[in-house]
């Protein structure tokens, strides 16, 4: 590589945004590529079908962003959405008003979140054991309790409500989108205009130092828990309206919570915590869903896009280490 | 004297009736006899699914009126623990291991292993590429056979529509995939206008069916059919034509079990045409079988016994709530 070249490129990587940058250009090169080579990438309609299709892992990377920000980590978060979106379902299969079955989800999806966040707070299991015990437990009641048995919902999608999550516009956007937006700025303004949100960075930065900064850290857990739990209901209302079921198989055998912590990760939020904003969780989705709408007009198979995204995934992180080794400021502790 | 000839008359037929049921008896002894004591492991991909619990509803009737034993061992949607649970089931010397094997390597060698010990294996319609005792399930051959000949009628030569199909199957390693795939290419190869523009396993989930078929309609918004593998991740698929306001223009195939939740899909129009191997019947078949095994029925040597599920075709212009099964 020619000196001066390479002095420029070091000189932009050798930062704690590198993976930010390097993600993001990759992205666009596979933009310019898929753009290049395959026939309807680059239209209106597809842009539009691929925000649909990308709305749910925007708003599940929010509250996964949030907790992972803050040192924790949220194995439990599918798990929450399918129980919440069967809970909803089911009540207006069953004739409940919008109200009551939305009301339902929301209460519950609190009540799961408090849960997870007060086995790491004050019973102080660490976070992936517990939100990983909390998935199978819920998991498992949901099936037992809720479906008797069964793994899937069927949902009432002619219903109004149903109609409006799944194909309605407001102001010529799709609501999945619009909720998707809405939720973004909710994250932004959590974290960066709240004390909440300072308490957040700060914990992820260092722990001990915030608690003795005097935040109420075990607090400030608990709502990390209960954001991922509203996440996972808003999340769950726009894919179970969309394809008008609830699978709980998806907790035990679906892809979709690897595909949001690389989606946090690939966007840059290390896994110690304390650096992260919702502009990482959009680099990062937009690279996934590129390469996952780019590949399935590819026809690809999805062995073969899986190993794609894992390829991507290792290259991402391997140039970022290579211009930015870890060293003793870096090298924190905690750091999966 | 009349008397007297129907009082004997009488005493013969009572007579007659003791010996009758004293032989009913002993055959049923002799029977029960053959069962008693015996074995039978159910290892499914996974319960909680109407087609598993009705299969495991055929076999529990025969185990609870012939009295032998029957075990349902779940894989839970878990590969690695299908082949440890197998292994054990092997370890635990039943009569019958009755499995519902995903893929058409996974449990070969087991397979193998669990008849070399002479346990008998009874596959259901899953077959892989080990043959065993016995197999109870739909004939993949025909029904994708079939559904590519509707597929060229409805959109081949003559039809004015594209040609073009997406097909879903659940995976691209499963027994059902690879055949029918295999059956339908070899008929769509006859038809050059048929185009297969996509082939992309949904790993069995609705979800993940709804975004590629979203996706595919956007290129190809001329799509003439959409043929699932499976019914219930095809009820994902169909949402996605049916949000695209496209029910009248793409006809969604799909395959299954033929419970009400499929009918409900068809009465809703997220499903066109079905091809139902009834998995109720298929429970019936799976006891019968259980017991033939039980009672030491064989094919000749390097034959498999074999039941092809009868196929009921659902189809929405002609739907009735009867075609389809309750737990």
């Amino acid at each position: 590589m020619p000196g001066a070249t390479y002095d420029l490129l070091r000189g932009l990587l050798v930062t704690k945004h590198a993976l930010e940058y390097i993600v993001l250009a990759i992205a666009f090169a596979f933009i310019i590529l898929f753009s290049i080579f395959i026939d309807g990438f680059a239209t209106l309609g597809n842009l539009s079908n691929m925000a649909r299709n990308s709305a749910a892992l925007v708003v599940l990377s929010c509250g996964m962003a949030v907790v992972i920000i803050a040192r924790g980590l949220d194995l439990s978060q599918i798990a929450v959405m399918v129980a919440v979106s069967s809970v909803f379902g089911l009540l207006l299969s069953n004739g409940s008003g919008y109200g009551t079955a939305l009301g339902a989800a929301f209460v519950l999806a609190i009540a799961l979140g408090i849960f997870n966040g007060w086995l790491i707070a004050f019973i102080e299991i660490p976070a992936l054991l517990s939100t990983l015990a909390t998935a199978m437990l819920i998991a498992g009641f949901g099936r037992w309790g809720i479906l008797r048995g069964e793994y899937l919902v069927l949902l009432p999608k002619d219903l109004p409500v149903m109609m409006f999550l799944s194909t309605g516009n407001v102001l010529l956007l799709p609501v999945s989108v619009i909720l998707a937006a809405l939720v973004l700025v909710a994250t932004a303004v959590l974290l960066d205009r709240t004390i909440l949100g300072q308490a957040i960075h700060a914990m992820g930065d260092n722990y001990m130092a915030a608690r003795l900064t005097g935040f109420s850290v075990r607090i400030a857990i608990i709502w990390t828990y209960i954001f991922s739990a509203l996440t996972a209901t808003v999340a769950g209302l726009i894919i179970s309206s969309a394809s008008g079921t609830v699978d709980f198989r998806i907790v035990t055998n679906g892809t979709l919570l690897f595909e949001v912590i690389m989606v946090v990760v690939l966007g840059g939020v290390p896994l110690r915590g304390g650096l992260g904003g919702v502009i990482n969780v959009i680099i990062g989705v937009l690279l996934i869903s590129v390469l996952r709408n780019g590949m399935t007009l590819m026809n690809l198979s999805s062995q073969v896009q899986d190993l794609v995204k894992g390829l991507v995934l290792i290259s991402a992180i391997v140039i970022d280490n290579y211009f930015n080794p870890r060293d003793t400021e870096t090298d924190t502790q905690g750091d999966l | 004297m009349k008397q007297i000839l129907k009082r004997l008359a009488g005493w013969g037929t009572a007579g007659l009736l003791v010996l009758g049921l004293a032989a009913i008896s002993q055959t049923a002894t002799a029977q029960s006899s053959v069962y008693k004591g015996k074995k039978v492991i159910f290892e499914p991909i996974s319960m909680g699914l109407t087609l598993t619990e009705a299969w495991a509803r055929g076999m529990q009737r025969q185990a609870d009126l012939l009295g032998f034993s029957f075990e349902i061992r779940d894989g839970g949607f878990d590969i690695k623990a299908m082949s440890q649970i197998f292994a054990k089931a092997i370890n635990d010397k039943p009569a019958v291991i009755v499995i519902n094997n995903p893929t058409v390597q996974l449990l070969s060698r087991q397979i193998r292993q669990a008849e070399k010990a002479g346990i008998g294996v009874l596959q259901i319609n899953l077959q892989s590429n080990q043959i065993s005792t016995a197999f109870v399930g739909a004939n993949w051959t025909l029904i994708g056979t079939q559904i590519a000949e509707d597929i060229v009628k409805q959109c081949g030569q003559g039809s004015g529509r594209s040609g073009k199909v997406a097909i879903i199957p659940g995976q691209l390693t499963a027994a059902d995939s690879i055949v029918m795939n295999d059956a339908a290419f070899a008929i769509f190869k006859k038809h050059p206008e048929i185009k297969v523009v996509s082939n992309q396993a949904s790993n069995w989930e609705p979800e993940k069916a709804r975004q590629i078929t979203a996706t595919v309609l956007q290129q190809n918004p001329d799509l003439c059919a959409i043929f699932g593998h499976w019914g219930v991740h095809t009820i994902g698929a169909g949402n996605a034509v049916k949000d695209a306001g496209k029910s009248d223009d793409v006809t969604v195939y799909a395959t299954g079990g033929g419970n009400r939740l499929i009918c409900n899909a068809i009465e809703n129009g997220i499903i066109d045409r079905y091809w139902s191997y009834n998995a109720d019947g298929q429970g019936r078949d799976l006891g019968t079988m259980v017991r033939l095994m039980l009672q030491g029925a064989k094919a000749p040597e390097g034959a498999m016994m074999t039941v092809d599920s009868p196929l009921i075709v659902i189809k929405r212009a002609t739907y009735s709530p009867s075609q389809c099964w309750d737990m």
